[in-house]
């Protein structure tokens, strides 16, 4: 029996469900904080994933994707008393529609161009959080309103958390679908190459607008679940440090792997609380863990352990496809070709 | 007309920091390919050396200054051979996500002593400023202008004159090509980054009169600079010359006429516009695509 059989198991995901809501039912207030937190940024790594990891775009507008589906949710409830089952949806939907916006000016840019471009409307929306004072309140943030299900007030941690992981599964259960269908593949032959995508029929620019909108919509619904996890909305949520730890999530977790984006979630949410001491001491450690990850494990996390054979390998893996193969006794497309393929 | 004259002034100042930051990167992207996430930190550090340098060593400005780009281009070197070298033919962006982590690490190590408070140089000159006409100029302003138009130039003799410039802009034209000519590109490459972290540093130390110094300050001339360089076309030496000098002027103009609040988002709203027509930024090449 090998460990990533262990993952392919068609009972691994109904168990992995079973056992966090065991977990959740002997956690203590703090733990069941972290754990909801955790739910949340996987959704939102997610997101990340799919434009940078996936479909190769430096696009660094999550963090304002996620503000934005922050403050839907708190605003919708607090202004116009909108219920939460309504003002999530209509989150993602939002987020969707402005993540798709912000595609079309950037389908011409490239790397460093479009970083710095989806940087910009990053700082731009922190901005408007900040500033405009009569929307978002500025720096005295929203509190949010808790959501009723069938009038019971879910205003704990454990009633959120109920809420967060089935959110959660759902839309890694949809990022898993759509990764592996066509659209999957087509972003990952974007971001393998854009000549031959498109000489192998790819429809190049519709492929990366709607890569900018999936990735918007996960952000938005992130930041719905982010605004019922911490139920209070603050601009300084959503600056730079955001923008960083999302790309640093995608990295940590491994480029191009989904189990990648919920490792680097898991890891880079529990490392603030794990290291103690000085903030001088903190940011040290976090430095020096940030880099040893990625001299030692340059694929990423998930990369390491896919390569160790503990995770099953993914559909395609960036740049290593070949090695996999050859390990897996596949033989290469060059040396016999299949008319299979 | 003259408030105009004395806000471009000031701009250019500014800017003149923003350019040589722009450059630094430009410097590093050229030869690697990869933007120096961490290069804000070089900044700080090189302002908090001098700092040191003239606040606990008592030693003059121009003495301080000397001291810090030249602390700070050690630590650019270091940075190369010890961490950027090893692992130099892992992708572009995992080198980025490295220079992530350096910078918190840097930001860490300078936090440890100047955590407590906020830092301050008294200016250069402490006497009257400048009159010419009936135009005032700051004259700590005219000196960081003239201090980092200086450096640049030098850069700029640099690489169109001696033989360790042309072997840079040829590492920077074709690695592989280079090395096959017998240029030691570890060199090159080691250089590269002490000259970019001299620039930096230099930014750093120039700006401690006029602003205050916090292990944080990196962050907000990194955009700054990072802007600058991509409205002059990343990669392009020139560009990011006039770019940091547009993005200085602007910003100040912005903060000036339209509100004072967007100081900060000017440099972004620019650039926007400007990657919607120019996706190249203004003075950059088109790739040119081989299959």
């Amino acid at each position: 029996m090998e460990i990533h059989r262990l993952f392919t198991n068609r009972l691994f995901t109904p168990a992995l469900f079973v056992a966090l809501c065991l977990v959740s039912t002997a956690t203590n207030p703090y733990l069941q904080y972290l754990l909801n937190l955790i739910l949340v940024y996987v959704v939102v790594a997610v997101g990340q994933m799919i434009i940078l990891g996936f479909a190769g775009q430096f696009a660094f507008a999550n963090a304002a994707f996620m503000g934005i589906g922050a403050y839907t949710v708190a605003l919708l409830g607090s202004h116009f008393g909108i219920s939460y089952w309504v003002s999530l949806p209509a989150a993602g939907v939002l987020c969707a529609i402005v993540g798709c916006i912000v595609g079309l000016p950037a389908l011409r840019l490239r790397r460093v161009y479009l970083g710095l471009m989806t940087m910009g409307f990053a700082e731009l929306c922190y901005w408007l959080f900040l500033h405009w004072r009569d929307l978002t309140l500025g720096t005295d943030g929203v509190k949010v309103e808790a959501p009723t299900f069938f009038g019971i007030r879910l205003d704990t941690d454990d009633a959120a958390f109920f809420v967060i992981v089935i959110a959660t599964f759902a839309m890694v259960l949809l990022a898993k679908a759509i990764l592996a269908s066509r659209y999957g593949r087509a972003f990952i032959a974007i971001r393998e190459n854009e000549l031959v995508a498109r000489c192998n029929g790819i429809n190049v620019p519709l492929y990366k607008t709607l890569a900018f909108t999936l990735s918007g919509f996960y952000a938005g619904i992130g930041g719905g679940l982010f605004a019922l996890a911490v139920r209070f909305v603050a601009p300084d949520t959503f600056n730079l440090l955001q923008v960083v730890l999302h790309f640093a999530i995608v990295m940590v977790g491994g480029v191009g792997t989904l189990s990648g984006a919920l490792l680097g979630a898991l890891f880079l949410t529990m490392l603030p609380e794990v290291l103690r001491g000085t903030q001088a001491a903190q940011e040290m450690m976090y430095g020096v863990l940030l880099v040893g990850v990625i001299v030692f494990m340059p694929k990423g996390v998930a990369g390491y352990l896919i390569e160790r054979r503990i995770l099953p390998p993914e559909v395609l893996v960036h740049g290593w496809r070949e090695e996999v193969r050859e390990r897996d006794g596949i033989p290469q497309a060059d040396a016999k070709p299949s008319t299979a393929e | 007309m003259t408030e105009f004259v004395i806000l471009v002034t000031a701009g250019l100042a500014n800017g003149s920091l923003y350019a040589l930051v722009a450059l630094g990167l430009v410097l590093i992207y050229k030869a690697q390919d990869m933007v120096q996430f961490g290069f804000g930190e070089i900044f700080m550090a090189g302002a908090f050396i001098g700092y040191s340098a003239y606040a606990y060593l008592g030693l003059s400005y121009p003495a301080s200054f000397l001291l810090a780009i030249l602390a700070g281009g050690l630590v650019g070197l270091l940075i190369e051979r010890g961490l950027i070298r090893p692992i130099a033919h892992f992708p572009h962006m995992t080198l980025v996500m490295v220079t992530v982590g350096l910078s918190f690490m840097l930001k860490g190590i300078f936090r440890i002593p100047f955590a407590q408070d906020v830092y301050t140089i008294p200016p250069m000159f402490g006497g009257s400023p400048i009159i010419i006409f009936d135009l005032i100029f700051a004259s700590q302003n005219l000196l960081t202008t003239a201090t980092s138009l200086v450096l640049t130039l030098g850069l700029l003799l640099l690489f169109a004159f001696t033989d360790l410039g042309k072997q840079m802009r040829a590492t920077a034209e074709n690695m592989f090509g280079a090395q096959y000519s017998g240029i030691n590109i570890g060199l090159v490459f080691a250089t590269t980054w002490g000259l970019a972290s001299v620039m930096g540093a230099a930014a750093g130390i120039l700006s401690a009169p006029i602003t205050a110094l916090f292990p944080d300050m990196g962050t907000r001339i990194l955009i700054r600079g990072f802007a600058a360089a991509v409205l002059g076309g990343f990669g392009s030496v020139p560009g990011a010359i006039v770019g940091g000098y547009l993005i200085g002027v602007i910003e100040t103009l912005f903060g000036f006429y339209v509100a004072t609040a967007l100081i900060d988002l000017s440099a972004f709203l620019v650039i926007m516009v400007v990657l919607i027509f120019w996706p190249r930024g203004l003075f950059g090449t088109k790739e040119i695509t081989r299959v």
